[in-house]
């Protein structure tokens, strides 16, 4: 086994609030490793944008890291200094952000956004070669009339073309983490499935590694090799995502797929009962433990480690063993 | 179906500024007691619809009618029961709550616009309540110290205290997180047997649209371009619009998978939208007389109408694939 490109351990995330203290992560393991697809899938709160931020080092003002180390590459982003993680923020480690109307800046064209990607990386590059290589990747990411489009305004670009920009831009990084955060959530379905048939055949291009954070469990079935569950700012399975979907070994795993709405019409829907829990509260237990069918007493006393379960795959949860 | 329709739109047209057709020539009939499902991305005329139905947007033409008096005459001769009849659910339930306002005030302001006798009105509404799983401290609280998915039961609330008829819900479940929709839709079909209520659902959610309604109608481009039941829509999509569209939704389980039948380009403006049928430019299989003659809603099966001079073609295409 390789070294993982990302080796997360306890990273704990507290934000201020006005209603007091917000633990964002309470203490989140995870490994990317190399070249794969990695989906990042839980419900709101669940601390998976904020994992992301993490990796990119742009944490917002209220927020403060208490806790863990992120390695990337060998090297603890944690204790690099502003200058170093900028050096590494947007060549090394680059994002796609859900939203496609802000990401871009409305006073450049399009053709400027795509040669700085291009600039930072090599800063030599003449404008006319930069210009080339901008106007051959936005047609490798499907945008007819790639010259024009360069010469185009953000607001001239429709939302799905729009995003296209963001992952050209993402690919000229070449980055070997790619974050991408609800690429397609502001899209129209038609334009989502372009979106995704894209990524789907430029995974070729991308030598790196993926980071596909989303809500949508179909979309992180197609799309991702590995599976990461979050809950309540805890990772609480992870594995391959056809081993982990086919057969879930954790509690919330398995309730969450059973909110997925089947084919058949019989019966009644399925939801997990009570609410996700409150940022405010404390770590003492499991955090799903108020949900969970299966949860004892020491489920409510004691916080369960992520464990080694089988193939590559591990599970927070005191009990999988007994209920597997 | 020899009962007259709950709600029949004939020939409706909606046009903003003289140049924006939000709506082209609709005609649909919904019967009492139906659950349809309005499908269609933005800008395909889902809210404007919605809108025109619960009387908040005029039709510039057509007719809407609703047991068989015009939406227009209703709100004429008693604007509060016709109020009281229809009632919408919004698609961002936090921003319909009052942000100065308690849960308790927000509930209660419909009983003292319509007069309600309050009594019963609150008793009423804490069955309700109940019923939604809301707890009783909520009735204190703010919209801001609530949850979206509170917020959402709120609205519901709010709605039903009202004893409404006909209840259009834009998004029911938007922004809620999966695992709490269940819990909401199973209330809805609840109260939908108890009292049979008819339902409009606008979803972007595929499944919930498969799997809790009886018939659905797919819109493009302020037209609609198939209303179907629903199993069948499902079963084998007439229109390719629909066929595309359903191909769209990812499943979980890699044995339900369709092949994905992925469109060229976007969505077309409403304000120059392309001649002949609106679908054409991105349609993998518009022929000639695609480009230059507009096909009509047609019925082409018993019970099922579509707006394509050549139906079912791609849904065979896909399945080939």
């Amino acid at each position: 086994m390789t070294e993982p490109l990302v080796s997360i351990r306890n990273l704990k995330l507290d934000a201020a609030t006005s209603r007091g203290t917000a633990h964002i992560l309470r203490g989140v393991d995870l490994d990317i490793g190399r070249g794969r697809i990695v989906g990042v899938v839980g419900e709101s709160g669940s601390g998976k944008s904020s994992l992301a931020s993490c990796l990119l080092g742009l944490l917002a003002a209220n927020v403060r890291v208490l806790d863990g180390s992120i390695k990337f590459d060998g090297v603890d982003l944690l204790s690099l200094g502003e200058g170093q993680m900028q050096a590494i923020r947007g060549t090394r480690v680059a994002m796609i952000f859900q939203d496609p109307m802000t990401a871009l800046n409305p006073l450049f064209t399009i053709g400027t956004h795509l040669i700085d990607v291009i600039r930072r990386r090599s800063p030599k590059v003449a404008r006319r070669d930069a210009l080339a290589r901008a106007e051959e990747m936005l047609r490798t990411v499907g945008i007819a009339d790639a010259a024009l489009r360069l010469k185009a305004y953000p607001h001239q670009l429709s939302g799905g073309m729009r995003q296209r920009v963001m992952i050209a831009m993402a690919l000229l990084a070449g980055p070997e983490l790619l974050l991408a955060d609800e690429p397609t959530t502001a899209l129209d379905a038609t334009v989502e499935a372009q979106i995704v048939s894209l990524l789907q055949a430029l995974r070729r291009n991308i030598s790196g590694s993926i980071a596909f954070i989303s809500h949508h469990l179909g979309l992180i079935a197609e799309l991702c090799d590995d599976l990461c569950v979050m809950y309540g700012g805890m990772v609480v399975e992870t594995g391959p995502v056809a081993d982990v979907l086919g057969k879930p070994m954790h509690p919330y795993t398995s309730a969450l797929l059973a909110c997925e709405i089947g084919d058949d019409r019989e019966g009644r829907l399925v939801s997990i009962p009570g609410e996700v829990p409150d940022p405010i509260s404390e770590t003492q237990a499991c955090m799903f433990a108020p949900r969970c069918a299966h949860a004892i007493e020491r489920c409510r006393g004691e916080v369960p480690r992520m464990r080694t379960a089988a193939d590559g795959r591990k599970v927070a949860c005191h009990r999988f063993e007994e209920l597997a | 179906m020899t009962d007259a329709p709950l709600i029949a739109f004939d020939r409706v047209s909606v046009v903003f500024d003289g140049e924006v057709r939000a709506l082209d020539d609709v005609s649909l009939t919904i019967a009492k007691g139906e659950i349809s499902g309005l499908v269609g991305e933005s800008g395909s005329g889902k809210t404007t619809l919605c809108r025109v139905l619960v009387g908040l947007t005029p039709a510039t033409s057509g007719s809407v009618a609703i047991d068989g008096r015009s939406v227009s005459d209703h709100l004429a001769i008693d604007a509060l029961a016709f109020r009281r009849k229809v009632q919408m659910l919004l698609q961002d339930a936090v921003a319909s709550l009052s942000p100065r306002m308690t849960i308790r005030r927000s509930l209660g302001e419909p009983i003292l616009i319509h007069r309600l006798a309050s009594a019963e009105s609150w008793k009423r509404l804490d069955g309700i309540l109940k019923r939604l799983g809301l707890p009783e401290d909520l009735l204190g609280k703010y919209p801001h110290q609530i949850s979206g998915g509170q917020a959402r039961r709120v609205g519901v609330a709010r709605a039903l205290v009202m004893q409404p008829e006909l209840i259009v819900a834009d998004e029911p479940t938007a922004g809620l997180d999966v695992s709490v929709q269940g819990e909401l839709l199973n209330l809805l079909l609840d109260l939908q047997r108890e009292f049979g209520l008819t339902y409009l659902l606008v979803s972007h959610n595929l499944n919930l649209i498969r799997r809790v309604t009886s018939r659905t109608l797919v819109m493009y481009l302020g037209q609609i371009v198939e209303d179907a039941e629903t199993r069948q829509l499902f079963r084998r999509p007439a229109h390719p619009y629909s066929a595309a569209l359903l191909s769209t939704n990812p499943a979980v389980d890699p044995r339900h998978r369709r092949s994905r039948i992925v469109l060229q380009g976007e969505i077309p403006s409403v304000v120059a939208p392309p001649s002949g049928c609106r679908f054409h430019t991105r349609c993998p299989l518009a022929a000639e007389r695609c480009r230059t003659e507009p096909p009509d809603l047609v019925e082409i099966e018993p019970g099922r109408r579509a707006r394509c001079h050549f139906p079912f073609s791609l849904a065979a295409a896909g399945a080939a694939a």
